[in-house]
């Protein structure tokens, strides 16, 4: 109703009989002012209820000087949702691994060998995404994977922070070594996508291990002694890592439901 | 606060158990931990009892849709576990508490639960009045803004409790819930586990054979993946029959008389 | 809310003077013992002063008190959930469900109430489950613990509800 409660209906209702309880109560919740005629109503009409008040104010009176009251949030409520603080020292962990091959590359500035900020960049943000959904990396893992909004989306949301982190880092690294983005940019999110979907296989740590590896046997260590940038990295590939990126996408949405958790032990990572 | 009912919720229920296990097969590592386990479990407070390597652990993270079972069926809440089904319904009816409960260190413990809660898709504008509520039923208010870290063992485990029921869950796994916990808080959580068990399904996982004794309305004895017994604490105490065997008390009594016979007939 | 949250006593106690009679007047219609609902109150307006920034944070949604009683509500059924633990009666069966008289039935027409004219026609403990639950937002667990009945019950009982508002009211 868009008016208010009659006096007589309040004087009712604070005496706890009364009719069109529903209405009321439902007016109640809306309506400060006619809580403010109730208030006044239960004064006149009902010494229990005002009793009852009293009492527990008195109560509270010395309850509230000794309790202790909630600090103010040090984080906006968002901050802890996307990104919970085990993120956080693989992450710096990934930025100094970073730093060394930067410095390695500024020392060799006559370029002997490819750049390693180059070379590295592709499994850079591999470590920050293993730790996303890992139980050896994320200490709530088993609490993370047993609750409802397990799932992809929860993955790709910890994956977009760490990505977020890890790639103006190198593209930083990058300018300071005199290498472009473009280069590196479609592996490095080829090979992040890859680990998220092979780890729908056999978990995501191990996947993130084998990338890793693969990458830096396959790779960076011939480059490194052959002293050539290696072919996937030349601008010609460039197509190819779009096309994979892509399939890869693809895979990865039609096997989702592997990361809500409910896995046979074998390939769960503690 | 006015809300709609939804048809559904008002549907008669269409389960006879709250979790129903047949012929489970579990697999922890390289070995079965769970072969072959009937269990049907209602209302009320279960407790699990068992030496080491039961398979108990293993049991508990099963029903937290947690591990997939390797044969078997388990029903919670009228639901068969298996295939592709979408558990996320499921799950925010389950409340659980590992028996290594791994937390975020840098949070204080408002905070994690805050996120746990959020993790079990609670309504955003029922998680701070849901945390509260849970912090205080389990006696760690004035320890609410206190980062984790700086928590002892027994308050950690508490915290532990505090998250598995912040979400008001039908189905409450504990694993070693009063670890680190000293008597007077074993005291509060048992009354606590007793107030839960009046319309929730809560397994409590221990090795105190007298928590179970004291709290819990129904006594489950699992070794090497099966059921070798399940019944009231008052069964479980007369199972000793008149011998003095080994045991302080008569539950204890009970218990050791139970496996022995159990060991007796396997060998 | 906020400055509640800042430690402002004063807010507090003027929260407190506005809203206690309301909640003091709902709480004692849904419980027959005072003692419990005082114990209510004062957990309710205890975790408010606590946690006062984590509630200044949240969206409280429309309803400018809704949120209060929604604490409140859940505080009571804990109560009677240890009273249960407790083997002591349930605390509404204190109360006698009242029967709406017949010219409440017509008062309530008048005034243009046509939910609470209906329900006035449907028996008192149906009347009671749709209270819980749709009134005071209880879950049908929750609405099984206040009235002291099982879940089967509650749940039988909201269909009849339905069922005979849908009569009433066509």
């Amino acid at each position: 109703m868009n008016d208010h409660i009659t006096g007589a209906m309040l004087d009712q209702y604070s005496t706890g009989g009364g009719t069109a309880v529903w209405a009321v109560e439902a007016h109640l919740e809306r309506c400060a002012l006619c809580r403010e005629r109730l208030s006044a109503a239960v004064a006149k009409r009902s010494p229990a209820t005002t009793a009852l008040v009293a009492r527990v104010q008195a109560a509270l009176a010395g309850e509230v000087i000794r309790s202790p009251r909630m600090p103010a949030r040090r984080l906006p409520g968002w901050v802890c949702r996307w990104a919970p603080p085990e993120l956080w020292p693989w992450l710096t962990m990934t930025m100094l691994v970073l730093a060394a091959a930067l410095g390695l590359d500024l020392v060799d500035s006559t370029r002997v060998v490819p750049s390693l900020v180059l070379l590295v960049a592709p499994v850079a943000p591999l470590l920050g995404v293993a730790a996303a959904w890992s139980g050896g990396l994320d200490t709530a893992h088993e609490l993370v994977v047993a609750s409802p909004r397990a799932g992809l989306n929860l993955v790709l949301r910890r994956t977009l922070v760490v990505l977020l982190v890890v790639v103006p880092a190198l593209a930083a690294a990058g300018w300071l070594a005199g290498v472009s983005a473009a280069a590196w940019l479609l592996p490095c999110l080829a090979f992040t996508a890859g680990a998220l979907a092979l780890g729908e296989l056999i978990g995501l740590r191990r996947a993130a291990g084998v990338l890793a590896l693969a990458w830096t046997v396959g790779v960076i260590t011939p480059s490194m002694l052959s002293a050539r940038i290696p072919l996937l990295l030349e601008p010609v590939s460039l197509p190819y890592w779009a096309g994979l990126v892509a399939v890869i996408a693809v895979a990865l949405v039609a096997r989702r439901d592997a990361f809500t958790g409910w896995r046979s032990d074998k390939w769960f990572v503690r | 606060m006015v809300r709609t009912v939804s048809t559904a919720e008002t549907e008669p229920a269409n389960y006879g158990w709250v979790i129903q296990a047949q012929g489970l097969r579990v697999r922890a590592g390289r070995r079965m931990a769970v072969d072959g386990l009937d269990l049907s479990m209602d209302t009320g407070v279960h407790g699990l009892l068992g030496p080491n390597g039961a398979g108990k652990t293993t049991l508990i993270r099963s029903i937290a849709t947690v591990l997939r079972p390797a044969a078997g069926s388990l029903t919670l809440l009228g639901q068969t576990l298996g295939g592709r089904m979408d558990l996320r319904g499921l799950r925010r009816q389950i409340g659980y508490l590992p028996q290594e409960f791994g937390f975020y260190r840098q949070f204080t413990m408002r905070e994690f639960i805050e996120y746990i809660a959020w993790l079990k898709e609670m309504p955003t504008a029922e998680i701070p009045g849901a945390v509260q509520r849970a912090i205080d039923r389990v006696g760690l208010t004035d320890r609410a803004d206190h980062r984790m870290k700086t928590l002892s063992g027994g308050m950690v485990r508490r915290a532990g409790i505090a998250q598995a029921i912040v979400n008001d869950p039908q189905i409450l796994l504990l694993d070693e819930p009063t670890a680190g916990l000293d008597p007077d808080q074993r005291l509060q959580f048992r009354a606590l586990l007793r107030e839960l068990g009046t319309d929730t399904c809560v397994l409590v996982s221990t090795h105190l054979v007298e928590d179970v004794a004291a709290a819990c309305t129904d006594v489950v004895l699992i070794n090497a993946g099966r059921l070798i017994f399940q019944g009231v604490p008052a069964d479980l105490a007369a199972a000793a029959g008149d011998k003095t065997g080994d045991g302080d008390s008569a539950a204890e009594r009970g218990y050791s008389a139970i496996m022995r016979r159990h060991r007796e007939k396997e060998a | 809310m906020r400055r509640i949250a800042r430690g402002d006593q004063r807010a507090f106690d003027e929260l407190y003077r506005r809203t206690s009679p309301w909640l003091a007047v709902r709480l004692r219609r849904r419980c027959g013992d005072d003692d419990v609902v005082a114990e209510v109150m004062q957990e309710t307006y205890l975790a408010v002063w606590r946690a006062a920034a984590a509630f200044a944070g949240a969206s409280v949604g429309g309803s400018a008190v809704g949120w209060l009683w929604t604490i409140a509500a859940r505080r009571l059924i804990d109560a009677f959930r240890r009273r249960a633990r407790d083997a002591q009666a349930p605390l509404s069966a204190l109360l006698a469900p009242a029967a709406s008289a017949a010219e409440d039935v017509v008062l309530d027409a008048e005034l243009g109430d046509v939910m609470g004219a209906a329900l006035g026609q449907v028996a008192p403990e149906l009347r009671q489950v749709l209270q819980a639950m749709v009134l005071d937002g209880l879950t049908v667990r929750e609405t099984a613990v206040l009235l002291g009945v099982p879940e089967g019950t509650v749940k039988t009982r909201a269909r009849r509800a339905r069922i005979a508002l849908r009569e009433a009211l066509s």
